[in-house]
């Protein structure tokens, strides 16, 4: 019973996986070209895991054709392709980001960028 | 705008309703046009709208940031907290009609009620920190 539950559904454990590698690069790493490829490690997990569960094994794509007896469901991969997209927006939204933030602090370092932020505030206080 | 007598009475009478209709959006989502995205966007404008009016600083008193961050999290945890509660009872993820209610047909119920409400309290608070992040340097 409880190996049944594991491993029949090995796609879950998977997706968690690597779902938790992507939220550890977010959460732990400093520079934020990683904490983007983290978001990205991140998205691609939830995208795996809606994909994998609209799979029925021996089905086939939904179209009727005669040999056809057993379809995949279509609406996960439909809500997955739009998903995919705004993935791709965030992506370059966040990079649009992090190029201005380079610009004007010179650094990509999450630490980096705090401290100098912290000071330039002191100093415009100080004023 | 922050002397604005007919603004800030205008904003204080209609808040309410704001609030009120985003929770209404939300709610109704399960059966008509609307849904968590929608609704908690209407309720993110309420807050945002209270930041423009009276300022960054008094929204942030009554919205805190604290608060605000909690929320952030405690939609998406009430969302795969539903989906994984339905893989403990023996369905798949967000298999509703596999929760513990009397009937498949009240757990669908339900359970599709609860995922709204996770989205629409994240969705919320979302807008509100987008906003808060975005106006930080340029208030004062």
């Amino acid at each position: 019973m409880m190996i049944e539950f594991i491993a029949g559904k090995y796609n879950y454990w998977m997706a968690s996986v690597l779902m938790m590698i992507g939220f550890y690069a977010i959460i732990s790493k400093h520079n934020l070209i990683k904490k983007i490829i983290g978001i990205n490690i991140f998205q691609t997990s939830v995208f795996l895991f809606y994909i994998s569960i609209a799979k029925i094994s021996g089905g086939t794509a939904p179209i009727i054709w005669e040999e056809a007896t057993k379809y995949d469901n279509p609406l996960p991969h439909v809500l997955i392709l739009t998903a995919i997209v705004v993935s791709v927006s965030t992506t370059a939204v966040a990079l649009a980001l992090v190029i201005k933030i380079y610009k004007s602090f010179g650094s990509i370092e999450e630490d980096e960028i705090r401290s100098m932020s912290v000071e330039e505030t002191a100093n415009r206080a100080a004023k | 705008m922050k002397d604005d007598v007919i603004i800030k009475t205008i904003t204080r009478i209609m808040l309410p309703f704001i609030q009120i209709f985003g929770l209404y959006v939300i709610a109704h989502g399960e059966l008509g046009p609307g849904g968590g995205f929608q609704g908690g966007v209407i309720i993110g404008s309420s807050i945002i709208l209270l930041a423009l009016v009276w300022g960054s600083a008094e929204a942030r008193d009554r919205f805190s940031q604290r608060f605000n961050d909690i929320l952030n999290s405690v939609g998406a945890l009430i969302y795969t907290g539903i989906g994984a509660v339905c893989v403990i009872f023996g369905g798949f993820f967000l298999e509703y009609g596999k929760l513990p209610f009397h009937s498949p047909e009240e757990g669908n119920h339900l359970g599709m009620f609860g995922i709204e409400i996770g989205v629409g309290i994240t969705v919320a608070a979302v807008m509100a920190t987008i906003f808060f992040e975005m106006s930080k340097k340029y208030d004062d």
